[in-house]
């Protein structure tokens, strides 16, 4: 709990900074409101930032129907083969979470210099960043189950490999798509180092513009800015965490 | 297995052309004689020069060295609240694992901000204390080595305490008991039965701590004046300077290191599994 303090302190402060005037604000910048509460900022911020916003989260349901899209068959596919090079195949997925994003879009900007300028790169890193995040619940999913007696079973009855997935995988990792998305969704929403270099001028991501608030506005501003930030984030985390651990789903730490 | 190649596919394209293939790129990129031209030759000289040049090397070093204390830091200072969360059950638990999940998806500027907020030269901590003590206090810390390592340590511990708490669950309580039905004090049962069996996962966790701190640049580009760390190298590289090829140097450096520590500590896991 000790631990747990600073972090409510710190959390409270930069709220309480946004709202009320008086505990250290004025002296970061002249304006001072009248009364204890003013939401003018947030108005301001909303203005200001209005599209990195929307951005940011077309980019994180983008990313989570990527995931859904190529992670959970994929995670289906290696966790159902035993074949050495899947495995290869699975650590090669996992390893953007060991990898520094920052080389990771040096080399994504090095590789595909005639796409930069457009969003597709920023959604690729994305994509590439927030899949080992799906692929690991699902792969770890399906092999604590006996996948290979269910199929079994339902070839008996004659399902072919279609039916097989959509009516007994689907249904069975209905749970993991759900958390994934959301794990997805949050960490695609918060992703700085991978998107910061990719960024164009036309499209900059929620953290890019917080990026841009902290070194040049004021405290207020850049306050609201995080708030909003955190207003978006927080009910996800909440779910992931209240659903995760119902279902005994240990949550991947990525970088 | 045609099934399985169906399923597999978009998988591996992805993984390929965004993983594989830029990093081929960048490997090519860093060590090319002549940068955007079509001159034939490969040339060590910005590996050279990262490691030879004092600014560049002292920079490599600082990431290493704040790394490695972070993540061992981070690592000893989780264990005591990621067994509080896996053995006990308590009134806020929930709430105290949701701030715990928080920085998974804070940047690291948003640290940095908070560390301003808190440390800065009219940070509320300096401002508290200066009300309470009249005394000047840890004003602008946040600027200084102190806020750096501190703010690495805000969001590198809990996470470290959310990976350590799964495997801490998964722990048998019954070595535990059975050590102590043969006499042994809380210090040897620590020592001997419980640190060997979380062995692995401690090592898991300082692992990954390492490589968040290594490739963590946010918080060093909002709080670092004159410490430098390489991540925030790079990045002045390859947009203020423009120097394309020593940006890529420094980005293979990176991912190297990177790599060897993830490869080594999946190694070490895997070993004492058998």
């Amino acid at each position: 709990m000790i631990l747990a303090a600073p972090f409510a302190v710190i959390a409270a402060a930069s709220i309480l900074n946004t709202s009320f005037l008086g505990i250290s604000t004025e002296q970061w910048s002249g304006e001072s409101g009248s009364g204890w509460f003013t939401f003018h900022w947030f108005g301001y911020v909303w203005d200001l930032y209005r599209e990195s916003l929307g951005f940011s989260i077309k980019l994180a349901l983008l990313s989570v129907a990527g995931g859904l899209l190529i992670g959970v068959p994929g995670g289906y596919a290696l966790a159902a083969s035993r074949h050495w090079s899947l495995r290869f195949i699975e650590a090669l997925v996992m390893l953007p979470l060991a990898l520094p994003g920052i080389a990771l879009s040096v080399g994504l900007i090095q590789a595909y210099s005639f796409v930069r300028g457009s969003w597709w790169l920023i959604l690729a890193g994305h994509v590439l960043y927030t899949l080992p995040f799906i692929v690991r619940l699902v792969t770890s999913s399906l092999r604590s189950i006996r996948l290979d007696e269910l199929e079994m079973c339902a070839r008996g009855l004659g399902a072919g490999p279609w039916k097989r997935f959509a009516w007994i995988i689907l249904p069975t990792l209905r749970h993991e798509m759900i958390l994934g998305s959301l794990l997805i969704f949050a960490v695609s929403w918060g992703e700085f180092n991978v998107s910061f270099l990719l960024n164009t001028p036309l499209h900059q991501t929620y953290p890019a513009a917080l990026y841009a608030t902290y070194t040049s506005n004021s405290v207020q501003v850049a306050g609201a800015a995080t708030v909003l930030f955190l207003a978006v984030l927080l009910p996800a985390l909440w779910i992931i965490q209240s659903y995760g651990v119902s279902r005994e789903c240990s949550v991947e730490q990525g970088a | 297995m045609c099934r399985t190649a169906f399923f597999l596919a978009p998988l591996i394209a992805l993984v390929f052309g965004l993983l594989v293939w830029p990093m081929c790129v960048l490997g090519y990129a860093s060590a090319r004689v002549s940068p955007g031209g079509s001159g034939p030759g490969l040339t060590w000289a910005r590996y050279r020069e990262i490691f030879s040049d004092p600014y560049y090397r002292e920079s490599l070093v600082h990431s290493l060295v704040l790394s490695l204390a972070v993540a061992a830091a981070s690592t000893l200072f989780s264990l005591a609240p990621a067994w509080l969360l896996a053995r006990h059950e308590f009134w806020g638990q929930r709430l105290m694992r949701l701030v715990f999940s928080l920085p998974m998806s804070l940047s690291g500027i948003m640290v940095g901000f908070l560390a301003v907020v808190m440390l800065g030269r009219v940070g509320f901590v300096p401002q508290l204390l200066q009300k309470l003590t009249g005394g000047d206090w840890l004003s602008g810390s946040a600027y200084q080595l102190t806020g750096l390592v501190i703010a690495y340590l805000y969001f590198e511990i809990p996470r470290a305490v959310l990976a350590l708490e799964a495997p801490l669950r998964k722990l048998d309580p019954q070595w535990d008991m059975a050590a102590r039905s043969l006499g042994a004090s809380a210090w040897q049962r620590f020592s001997w039965v419980t640190l060997p069996l979380i062995a692995p996962a401690l090592w898991s966790t300082f692992t990954l701590a390492f490589s968040v701190s290594l490739g963590s640049f946010g918080v060093a580009l909002i709080l670092s004046r004159r410490f430098s760390v390489l991540p925030l190298e790079l990045f002045h590289q390859f947009t203020a300077m423009s120097n394309t090829p020593l940006a890529a140097a420094m980005a293979v450096v990176l991912a190297m290191v990177a790599l060897f520590l993830h490869l080594a500590g999946a190694g070490l896991v895997e070993r004492r599994r058998r």
